[in-house]
């Protein structure tokens, strides 16, 4: 018997010690948050971002990453998603590595949530100073009242050095230099130890005589009123008179020290600008529209009308966050996630440039295995099988012009 | 030793037994209790007692004290009814904020390097203590609901206003008022908390201008007598021992 147990022992303490072996060696970090969980027509027809440029990909602790760019708000928002009247311009990131030091909507800072109008395009801006050392995957995220959070493309930055470096400083109206970052953690600490010390004597004092069995016996015979005496009730009359004087005492000194103080402010931002018409004068009329499950492929029959005064060609297809590029006609000089980018993805029948006031006809290919690996395919299986994308031509002159696409999509499963 | 014969033998030992009883059993009971009540707690006002950013002078006051008299109302109820132990409130106080200060400090900043300013949880002693004083000098449950419950709602706001005091000083932050608090919440990016769920200074007390937080105060006393019968109630329902009569 004796020398089963020992074996059972000897193999269990093995055992923990493997699983506490493999688990230390393999601790892999989150690499990424969700986005490609997301519904495809969520990320197609919700918020499109583009013209993202991050600032740079590696930093040192207290240095800044710019996450600079545009959205557009769907015109043919889901019905299944909450409108955007309330939203908040939020950052995807794995908790405070970075902080948000400033964020900007059409030039206005947006520490509150915003109202944003359907088919409007918008200019943000987010300010991110480095905290903690790691790479990190770095989104741009709107979070919708009612609808979710809508998220972006994301990008790795790597930041360097040591947390412990890390600095909050911020003056304040009444001219005081605080440190955010351990700002009052003291006071904090000094009075929750303070009170957690008075209520364990509290508690020691009724303990010192027995608690349970011998409470338990009198209790249940009749003798209740022998269990608190004279003296219980004056201690108890002293710590409630000590309570209340200590909680006054605290009030005061806090008002002391602190005499002007403001409430918590929230609310919605209504007012902000969007910007002006960012599509141009090329027109696109979508004539039918499939997407190829197998080859992984969407195809549009486009009619294209040039009503601009300047030759154009087309250039750029984007769904949700996957860009689909023709690189004869144009390549991605930002710093765009590779995983999103599609820089040969783009093809059409003719891609020959259309001239002012010319109409033509031609059937564009989006082909990239980014649709499956990003999960966009799983547009097929939407409640509203529509696709929603931004397609982009490149103008002889230089301007760049484009335009919303929102219409069915059918599925090709052979 | 039959089964008819005592486990002890002299007095000493007895003492010695049932002292050891009552340290398990607070053992026990403390964390017992910490478990119990930090998930009704998380589960009920979590935000508000989570982030430095939602402690405002109106919701936070009303809700924390309205949600956390239920279990020191139900374990007063057992202790005080079966061992006439006065300390019941003050037991449940104790563990719920050692309970938070662990998965602040463990989780919040240990986990997710949130700063201990901005997730330290509500100091709840001095209302605790109130609540089991007026118990045992009344040895009434209904003066303990009308004056303990509403002594724990009362002394909430200006027992905690020590730690959140500086976090409420003014900061122009480019260009428009914040506090400290609002800044922290700002900086400190919490992705699956947008803005908008920040549930603060929200409803229509308007009438007394600035001066809400003691009408909050006073109205979550009010709701506190009432969830003090209740839970009062829940607590003796579960201190019964029932026998069933076998057929």
């Amino acid at each position: 018997m004796k020398t089963i147990k020992d074996r059972v022992a000897k193999m269990s303490f093995l055992g923990l010690l493997l699983a506490l072996v493999t688990t230390s060696f393999y601790a892999p970090s989150a690499m990424a948050h969700g986005e490609k969980s997301q519904a495809a027509f969520m990320r197609m027809r919700t918020i499109i971002w583009y013209d993202l440029d991050w600032s740079t990909d590696s930093v040192a602790v207290n240095e800044q990453v710019n996450i600079d760019g545009k959205f557009h708000v769907f015109a043919g928002w889901p019905e299944t998603v909450a409108l955007p009247d309330i939203a908040f311009l939020n950052i995807g990131i794995p908790g405070p590595v970075f902080i948000r030091s400033e964020s900007y909507i059409g030039g206005r800072i947006v520490p509150r949530s915003v109202s944003l109008k359907l088919g409007s395009d918008y200019e943000f801006s987010v300010v991110l100073t480095a905290r903690r050392p790691g790479d990190w995957h770095v989104h741009t995220m709107m979070n919708v009242k009612g609808g979710g959070p809508v998220i972006g493309p994301g990008k790795w930055v790597n930041v360097t050095g040591s947390m412990s470096q890390f600095k909050n400083p911020i003056t304040t109206l009444t001219g005081k230099t605080v440190d955010i970052e351990t700002f009052n953690e003291g006071t904090i600490w000094a009075w929750h130890g303070l009170w957690f010390a008075v209520g364990l004597a509290w508690m020691a004092y009724f303990c010192k005589s027995p608690v349970f069995l011998p409470r338990w016996i009198m209790a249940h015979s009749g003798r209740r009123a022998e269990l608190i005496t004279d003296t219980d009730k004056k201690v108890t009359m002293a710590f409630m008179a000590g309570t209340v004087v200590l909680v006054m005492f605290s009030y005061g000194s806090a008002n002391s020290a602190y005499p002007i103080t403001i409430p918590l402010q929230g609310g919605v931002l209504r007012d902000i600008p969007a910007l002006p018409d960012q599509r141009g004068n090329v027109h696109v009329k979508v004539n039918g529209a499939t997407y190829r499950v197998p080859g992984r492929a969407m195809s549009m029959d486009l009619t294209i009308h040039n009503g601009s005064d300047t030759a154009v060609q087309l250039c750029e297809f984007q769904a949700g966050a996957i860009r689909f590029l023709d690189s004869a006609v144009c390549e991605d000089e930002t710093l765009y996630p590779e995983n999103v980018l599609a820089p040969d993805g783009l093809s059409s029948s003719d891609n020959s440039a259309i001239a002012p006031d010319e109409t033509k006809t031609i059937t564009v290919t989006a082909q990239d295995a980014s649709w499956e690996i990003e999960r966009m395919s799983d547009i097929i299986y939407d409640p509203d099988s529509r696709f929603g994308a931004i397609i982009w031509f490149n103008g002889e002159d230089g301007s760049r012009q484009s335009a919303i696409l929102n219409e069915p999509l059918i599925p090709v499963f052979m | 030793m039959s089964s008819t014969q005592s486990a002890v033998r002299s007095h000493a030992e007895a003492v010695q037994v049932s002292r050891t009883i009552d340290y398990l059993g607070l053992f026990i009971l403390f964390f017992v209790i910490l478990g119990g009540f930090h998930v009704h707690a998380m589960l009920t006002m979590g935000d508000w007692d989570f982030w430095s950013d939602w402690k405002d002078r109106r919701l936070w006051v009303t809700v924390t004290p309205i949600m956390l008299v239920t279990f020191p109302a139900a374990v007063q109820a057992i202790v005080w009814e079966h061992f006439r132990i006065g300390f019941g409130a003050t037991l449940c106080c104790i563990a719920l904020v050692l309970g938070e200060w662990i998965n602040r400090y463990f989780n919040f900043w240990g986990w997710t390097y949130f700063p201990i300013n901005i997730v330290f949880p509500a100091i709840l002693t001095p209302g605790a203590i109130l609540l089991d004083g007026v118990l045992i000098l009344t040895n009434s449950y209904l003066a303990t609901a009308v004056f303990g419950a509403t002594a724990f709602a009362l002394v909430f706001y200006p027992c905690n206003w020590v730690i959140i005091a500086g976090l409420h000083m003014p900061v122009e932050y480019h260009g428009i008022l914040m506090s400290i608090a609002d800044i922290s919440g700002y900086h400190y990016v919490r992705t699956g908390t947008p803005e908008y769920i920040r549930m603060i200074e929200k409803g229509t007390l308007r009438t007394f201008g600035k001066d809400v937080a003691p009408v909050s105060a006073f109205f979550s006393a009010f709701v506190c007598i009432l969830i003090y019968f209740i839970w009062h109630f829940i607590g003796r329902w579960y201190g019964t021992t029932k026998f069933l009569q076998q057929t």
